[in-house]
């Protein structure tokens, strides 16, 4: 357990020991500094071990190896309903972000009952006012649409073609959670503008809550913010829609598809 | 281990690694860092179970890789540059762009503001929730399912949440239910039905949901809502069992053209 210096670690020595070109000196030079500080070659290692991986020679999947492609690739477009899904979260992340700027989550301003409050104020301002803000709003709606039918389709086509059989029960749960959690998402976005059909929508879900037993009333408080509707239910659904959801759901669609990943697609046969 | 000399730490022989005089080191040198293997052997209990299990399963995987009858390929699938890039660039802005396309002809509509105090002739949710709110709307149902002096067992709408949580736990009770390899409805007529059924249960519930549309009355509307439902399963399974014979020996036929049977 000596502290001395190895003499065989002397990596500037055994470089000017090399009858080298002057760029193989400098790229020797640099990489021996950033590995000294950064030991990159691990990754390098790492790298080069993924590369051969993905250049193994495959096993045939079933249908190359039965020949039923030319029965087949009319069913390969249902098979992209999961990434068409995923795309429809993306624009509806992208253009709920920029709604985000001009929305506020307020009741206020509403002088007698059925006045328009600030929320509503700010999507009339949205849709009057910003440059490009009535697309957007559109936009955003129609994203959220075509995530619902793409995830519906998508279940339907994991159904019948029994994709979720035997090691992929998990994926199967971990997809019911996240169709429940997509269809939480459209209705706390149905609730934001504060309009009628909103407001009126909200008061069916606290019903829903408050008709549950034992849990019921809890439940009501935590995700409506009280059995009546009003500024703590509208705050809460903001933070819901725009916060907390992303997150769970994002990372929840990651492991979804890494489940995928790690236990590859199943080929109906 | 195999070492003759004495350890180091103690005044030993080896001049080269002899430490500054500390306490004795608490670090074991790396060769008598334990192998797996012998970690293996000195673990009891659930850490000898779990090794025990991963060889087994190791053993499983090579098995299966040195008896699989996979034919390999020659040359990678589809390459994923530029090819399988370029078709999902395709299909991607194929899609985004229809979604702007119809965002720009369709506009969603937008309401009054809202006002607690009128409420509105018809509440609907969003076209996605239909089928939730249809199961709201099964109060009609409700008296059937009581068993003394004819009074209800649980309250309208904690009757919708309950059946809520029979249509999540049926479906996430699937995978559990029907096991197997056979992949194709033709295979399983049976849960081809069962998942026409519920495909057509809620556009029913959907139509629940919209009862006012309806010119008949409520009765009969209910009445479909569940019958409905099951005719499509039966016809379906019907249908798929006609089918089945044929089809398996087309199917069957392919199999045994390039691995007949022994």
């Amino acid at each position: 357990m000596s502290l001395k210096k190895n003499d065989e670690m002397d990596h500037n020595a055994w470089l000017k020991n090399q009858d080298l070109t002057v760029i193989e000196t400098a790229f020797l030079t640099t990489l021996i500094w950033v590995d000294k500080r950064l030991r990159i070659v691990d990754y390098l290692e790492l790298l080069e071990t993924m590369y051969y991986r993905a250049n193994l020679q495959m096993p045939k999947s079933h249908t190359e190896q039965y020949d039923l492609d030319n029965k087949f690739w009319y069913w390969y477009p249902l098979y992209s309903l999961g990434s068409l899904s995923i795309l429809a979260y993306l624009v509806a992340a992208v253009s709920g972000a920029m709604l985000g700027f001009y929305y506020s989550p307020s009741t206020a301003g509403a002088a007698a009952q059925g006045d328009p409050t600030a929320a509503y104020d700010s999507v009339v301002l949205i849709l009057q006012d910003v440059q490009f803000g009535f697309m957007l709003r559109s936009i955003h709606s129609w994203a959220a649409q075509f995530m619902v039918a793409a995830v519906f389709l998508h279940m339907l086509r994991v159904y019948f073609t029994g994709a979720y059989k035997e090691p992929r029960e998990v994926n199967w749960i971990l997809g019911v959670v996240l169709i429940g959690l997509t269809l939480f998402f459209g209705f706390s976005g149905y609730v934001l503008p504060w309009k009628q059909l909103s407001f009126w929508a909200a008061q069916i879900g606290v019903e829903m809550a408050l008709a549950t037993p034992i849990v019921g009333e809890w439940a009501a408080q935590l995700l409506f913010g009280g059995f009546t509707l009003g500024q703590a239910t509208l705050v809460r659904m903001y933070i819901l829609h725009v916060f907390v959801l992303p997150f769970v759901v994002t990372s929840l669609i990651a492991l979804h598809v890494g489940i995928v990943w790690v236990q590859g697609i199943a080929e109906p046969h | 281990m195999t070492d003759d000399n004495d350890p180091m730490t103690d005044g030993g022989t080896d001049e080269e690694a002899r430490t500054d005089g500390g306490p004795p080191a608490t670090v074991p040198p790396d060769d008598e860092t334990p192998t797996w293997s012998e970690r293996k052997e000195n673990s009891q209990g659930l850490a000898q179970l779990t090794y025990q299990y991963f060889e087994r399963s190791r053993r499983e995987d090579e098995d299966l890789r040195t008896e699989s009858t996979y034919v390999e390929r020659d040359v990678l699938g589809f390459p994923a540059w530029p090819h399988e890039t370029i078709r999902n660039l395709a299909i991607a802005s194929f899609f985004v762009g229809m979604l702007i396309f119809i965002s720009a002809l369709m506009p969603p509509h937008f309401g009054h503001p809202a006002n607690p105090g009128s409420t509105p002739a018809i509440i609907l949710p969003d076209w996605y929730l239909y089928w939730s709110f249809g199961l709201l709307k099964l109060n009609p149902l409700n008296p059937e399912l009581a068993v003394l002096d004819g009074n209800i067992l649980l309250g309208n709408e904690f009757l919708g949440i309950i059946a809520h949580g029979i249509v999540f736990g049926a479906i996430a009770l699937v995978p559990f239910l029907n096991k197997g390899s056979a992949r194709r409805p033709v295979e399983e007529p049976f849960w081809a039905a069962v998942g026409m059924t519920g495909v057509v249960l809620s556009l029913t519930l959907a139509a629940l949901a919209i009862q006012n549309f309806f010119p008949f009355e409520l009765d009969l509307l209910v009445t479909l809502t569940f019958l409905l439902p099951v005719l499509c399963g039966i016809i379906t399974y019907a249908v798929l069992k006609t089918m089945r014979e044929g089809y398996m020996y087309d199917l069957n036929r392919r199999y045994y053209m390039l691995r007949p049977p022994k």
